[in-house]
């Protein structure tokens, strides 16, 4: 997917270059580019180290778990056919919750395997499937960290001042998609 | 609001300590992880913004923003917000790329700046997610759960808007 789009954008690029008369100008764009993405990791950087590390003290401290376990009665009501995969998909989104995605992606892996187990062998995804990637899809996350960052690292007077709209904007997105799937799930039924 | 942060950090300590967590150690290797979290997505950003520098200078970008910008105008998102929207659910260092535009031509504390961060934060890259969760399995029908997931991203994107506008910046 991103292959198309990103050959379509340099090809755009390359065609207004070229339109404008001044294609020898188009080299030096991109190298500009490069070195701002170098420039922006590196600004990232002390920030993320800071939150992952505070982050992972989190799990360590076990409220991963904790967490997991206050939102497994609502996750069992939403995922009725796949009491097995309870445990790793709370866990997921427990980590995500805390920002640590690397925790989250393994839990991931082996809650869509338990789901598959539930479901049985198949080619298309299952309800609890489809409700499980679209919960994961809305981010209800603690603190955006990288946003965080960035807004930092671009000299913002409050960076912090979007914590809170972006929690309730992801709590609202998460609604949306748990209400999307059930309805869709008694459609195709 | 300036208290929430250090507060939530004290207390998360204190209450590690109480727990008898190995804190220094747990911090040290979550902080580690950043450093392959950040060479991983060097690379696709390299790709990307080099794409946006291209775009930017040539004046395509512009021209695209200026034919897009009435419609999504229409439904206020501003139109500095317009390619943020359409390229956060294929790639997260994508839209981090043009999240920094943003807070570079408009300013991180604007109101284009909030919503964009909004925006960012509170919806994934959609795409990637269910490419990976799927592929891991082997299943190679989605069904609704594309649908499902957009719907949920443009729920998050609206309220974003609405919210940052509330936030009255």
């Amino acid at each position: 997917m991103m292959n198309c789009i990103w050959g379509f954008l340099i090809l755009c690029g390359f065609g207004a270059f070229a339109l404008s008369g001044d294609p020898a100008a188009s080299v030096d764009a991109m190298l500009c580019g490069v070195s701002e993405a170098l420039e922006l990791c590196l600004a990232l950087c002390p920030s993320f180290m800071l939150w992952l590390g505070l982050m992972n003290v989190s799990r360590e401290a076990g409220l991963v778990e904790k967490l997991g376990r206050a939102a497994r009665p609502l996750l069992k009501r939403l995922m009725p056919d796949s009491p097995g995969a309870m445990a790793p998909i709370t866990l997921n989104l427990a980590a995500n919750f805390l920002g640590l995605g690397s925790a989250a992606t393994p839990f991931g892996i082996e809650a869509m395997a338990e789901l598959q187990k539930a479901s049985g062998p198949g080619d298309a995804a299952s309800d609890d499937m489809c409700m499980f990637i679209a919960l994961n899809s809305s981010a209800v996350e603690l603190l955006p960290t990288s946003v965080l960052a960035l807004r930092a690292a671009a000299g913002s007077a409050d960076p912090y001042c979007v914590v809170l709209p972006t929690f309730i904007a992801s709590l609202i997105s998460a609604s949306c998609a748990a209400l999307l799937c059930l309805l869709l799930k008694r459609r195709v039924k | 609001m300036s208290l929430v942060l250090p507060s939530l950090i004290v207390s998360l300590l204190v209450y590690a300590y109480i727990k008898k967590a190995d804190v220094y150690s747990a911090f040290i290797s979550g902080a580690l992880e950043a450093l392959p979290m950040l060479y991983r997505i060097l690379p696709s950003m390299c790709a990307m913004m080099a794409a946006l520098s291209l775009l930017r200078k040539s004046g395509a970008m512009d021209a695209f923003t200026g034919a897009a910008s009435p419609v999504l105008q229409r439904v206020g998102m501003p139109e500095e917000l317009t390619p943020l929207f359409l390229l956060r659910p294929f790639s997260g260092s994508a839209a981090l790329a043009l999240l920094r535009d943003i807070f570079d031509t408009c300013g991180a504390d604007s109101f284009e700046g909030v919503a964009a961060s909004v925006m960012l934060g509170s919806t994934e890259t959609v795409f990637y997610t269910i490419s990976v969760y799927l592929g891991s399995i082997g299943v190679t029908k989605p069904r609704y759960c594309v649908a499902a997931s957009l719907g949920a991203a443009m729920a998050g994107a609206a309220s974003a808007l609405v919210l940052s506008r509330m936030a009255g910046v």
